[in-house]
């Protein structure tokens, strides 16, 4: 933990108790900085894990609670593990008090959410948001956890981590693939403070540029159910990402132009489209058009740059990325890179 | 205030498109001669059993020239869609419809249509309607009949009256979710999964004091709930004069069961409010598809016995 950082989180987070208002809209209107960043881990911090959308067991997140452990954490789960309510893990009255409690505990330092699926949006307004705006943690997740980011972000511009969950922590880590491994540890040094730097090969499809802003962004399928919500996600000046699973085309097309359609791709800084397993047409229903295609379509009459196949999505290859944190993002002909800027 | 296009007379002209998706010419066959047979003369657009080998009917270019040719052409009064599928969303941006508010004509479609429908209620007060497209007009029709002498069904007779410039006066069966109540609005709606993608756009409805109906047709269980509470949490549910539910056609639930019907669902979705509901209206993507006149102000009468929605 670096101290310096430290501080300048406390006082942030100070300054945000006494005018959280004008602090949430400064954090829209500016991209020269960062969010309010929580505190990053030290050896001896507790973890503690919820499930906010889909049912898990505590055996399913043995792999994640011990791989934690050995990073020199504590952890703990949250009432929610081993709950039930059909598809969901616990009622959505029984997920919000184990999120309201794990936010609210000052022992607490993040939150894993144990898996995706869907219920977040069920709960979100059910949170009280006033203690963790005083003292922030990190939230981390993805999938339908997207909700959480954007609401964090677009209220409370509070730093938060976009990543994989208890559910894609390999059984066995001596058997793990190095796309695994390397993966989950990326959380691991996302949470615990290190400067993140993503470099990936360069698309033909890609807009080459500069762009530096926060980064914003998760499912497509969820930012599209929160358009015209409290929740909805800003992206002026910002660094957008997304990513989706099993969707048609004509559905991922539809999607974004939700995006468009509603100024979300106009003022961005940026643009990473992640990974998107695309549900192949029914026969007689050809599309005709790429995820490429639909892409360059929609940001065609602007000039910020676009990089595809960032190492983002329901697949192996999804690194932690920090949601709201100010970032470089560089597009050229030889390397695409992605820098965590403090 | 809304602005009603006017009722078509026999002779008038009723242009046939495909903003959206294709659809072979033979589909349509039973629709044209219906229509001729009431007495219309019909315009088929070249959108409609096009050489598109792909999902659209047509380039994107090619759709919005037609749906803006027939908008323009003032011989044609009213214009039916002939079928949804996607592609609506992709070209109401650069449909102009300046002429089209000092001259308005009936729009006539549903599902994807429901983007017009929205985007036309909002921006330019004309009201449209929510109704049969082409394939509808094929139901109960034998391949050995003739075309055109078969007795149509109830809701493509609706159909007629409403572009007659009938007023609408509709009778359904009383539901045990139905919350009883008298509700007087604009009538706006449609499907679900469009007026969700179209929130927080340019072509999004204001619900407030209006009478708004659902349908939704292969949707998962999960993904209905959220598009309901993504209508709730943008504030579409909470000032309605009274909600319309619609047919949820070929639901499909996740492995591990979601629990709930789509019917209760929408009952807790509504639950905090008191304005008159009922469930199980005849506007779907099945047979049972009242024409339904958009932007126009309806009676909703919710009682133990029966259900009516008067224009």
């Amino acid at each position: 933990m670096n101290r310096k950082n430290f501080l300048s989180a406390g006082a942030t987070a100070l300054a945000a108790t006494v005018m959280p208002g004008y602090l949430a809209n400064a954090a829209t209107r500016t991209d020269e900085s960062s969010g309010i960043v929580p505190p990053y881990l030290k050896k001896g911090d507790l973890v503690a894990i919820t499930s906010p959308a889909g049912y898990i067991t505590l055996e399913a997140i043995m792999p994640s609670i011990k791989q934690v452990e050995s990073w020199g954490l504590r952890v703990k789960p949250g009432s929610s593990i081993g709950k039930r309510d059909y598809t969901f893990g616990g009622t959505d009255l029984e997920r919000a008090a184990d999120m309201q409690q794990l936010m609210d505990d000052p022992e607490v330092k993040a939150i894993l959410c144990a898996r995706g699926g869907y219920g977040s949006v069920r709960l979100i307004d059910l949170l009280n948001w006033e203690k963790f705006t005083k003292a922030p943690k990190w939230i981390i997740g993805f999938s339908d956890v997207t909700v959480i980011h954007s609401h964090l972000g677009r209220n409370y511009g509070v730093a938060s981590i976009h990543s994989k969950m208890c559910n894609s922590f390999p059984d066995d880590w001596s058997k793990a693939e190095p796309i695994q491994v390397d993966t989950i540890l990326s959380i691991r040094d996302a949470l615990m403070g290190t400067r993140m730097k993503y470099m990936l090969v360069p698309h033909e499809r890609n807009r080459r540029g500069k762009a530096t802003g926060r980064l914003v962004g998760g499912n497509l399928k969820t930012l599209e159910s929160l358009a015209g919500s409290q929740s909805d996600i800003r992206t002026d000046d910002k660094i957008l990402f997304v990513e989706d699973t099993g969707e048609y085309l004509y559905s991922i097309d539809r999607m974004f132009w939700n995006l468009k359609r509603t100024g979300k791709l106009d003022k961005l800084a940026g643009l990473i489209i992640g990974g998107f397993k695309i549900k192949v047409d029914d026969p007689g229903e050809e599309f005709g058009r790429t995820l490429y295609d639909i892409v360059w379509e929609k940001v065609k009459e602007y000039d910020y740059p676009v990089c595809f196949d960032f190492p983002v999505g329901h697949q192996k290859n999804n690194f932690a990325l920090k949601c709201n944190v100010l970032h470089k993002l560089v597009v050229e002909k030889e390397e695409v890179n992605l820098t965590e800027i403090r | 205030m809304i602005k009603t296009p006017p009722p078509l007379k026999p002779g008038d002209t009723i242009g046939i498109t495909c903003p959206a998706g294709y659809m072979n010419y033979e589909k349509a066959a039973t629709c044209i001669s219906t229509l001729q047979h009431w007495g219309y003369k019909v315009k088929v657009g070249k959108m409609l059993g096009s050489e598109s080998t792909n999902y659209f009917s047509g380039t994107d270019a090619e759709r919005l020239a037609e749906f803006q040719r027939f908008l323009y052409d003032d011989e044609v009064k009213a214009i039916l869609c002939a079928r949804g599928g996607y592609g609506t969303s992709r070209i109401v941006d650069r449909i102009n419809f300046k002429k089209f508010k000092k001259k308005p004509k009936w729009i006539i479609g549903f599902s994807d249509i429901t983007v017009l429908h929205a985007h036309i209620y909002s921006n330019c007060k004309i009201a449209s309607i929510h109704g049969p497209m082409a394939g509808a007009f094929n139901e109960g029709v034998q391949a050995d009949d003739l075309a055109g002498q078969v007795e149509e069904n109830e809701y493509i007779r609706s159909l007629k009256d409403a572009i007659e410039g009938k007023k609408a006066k509709y009778v359904c069966q009383p539901h045990d979710f139905n919350r009883k109540g008298e509700a007087i609005g604009e009538l706006v709606g449609g499907n679900l999964s469009i007026l969700a993608h179209l929130c927080g756009s340019v072509s999004d409805i204001k619900t407030k004091g209006r009478i708004l109906f659902l349908e939704d047709i292969g949707e998962q269980l999960y993904n209905i709930d959220r598009m309901l509470l993504q209508l709730k949490r943008a504030g579409k549910l909470d000032k309605l004069a009274g909600l319309i539910v619609g047919g949820f056609t070929d639901t499909k639930d996740t492995d591990r069961p979601f629990g709930k019907s789509v019917l209760e669902l929408i009952r807790d979705a509504v639950k905090d409010h008191d304005y008159p509901v009922c469930f199980g209206f005849p506007v779907s993507h099945g047979t049972e598809n009242y024409a339904m006149k958009i932007g126009v102000g309806h009676k909703l009468k919710i009682t133990g016995k029966k259900v009516t929605l008067d224009e």
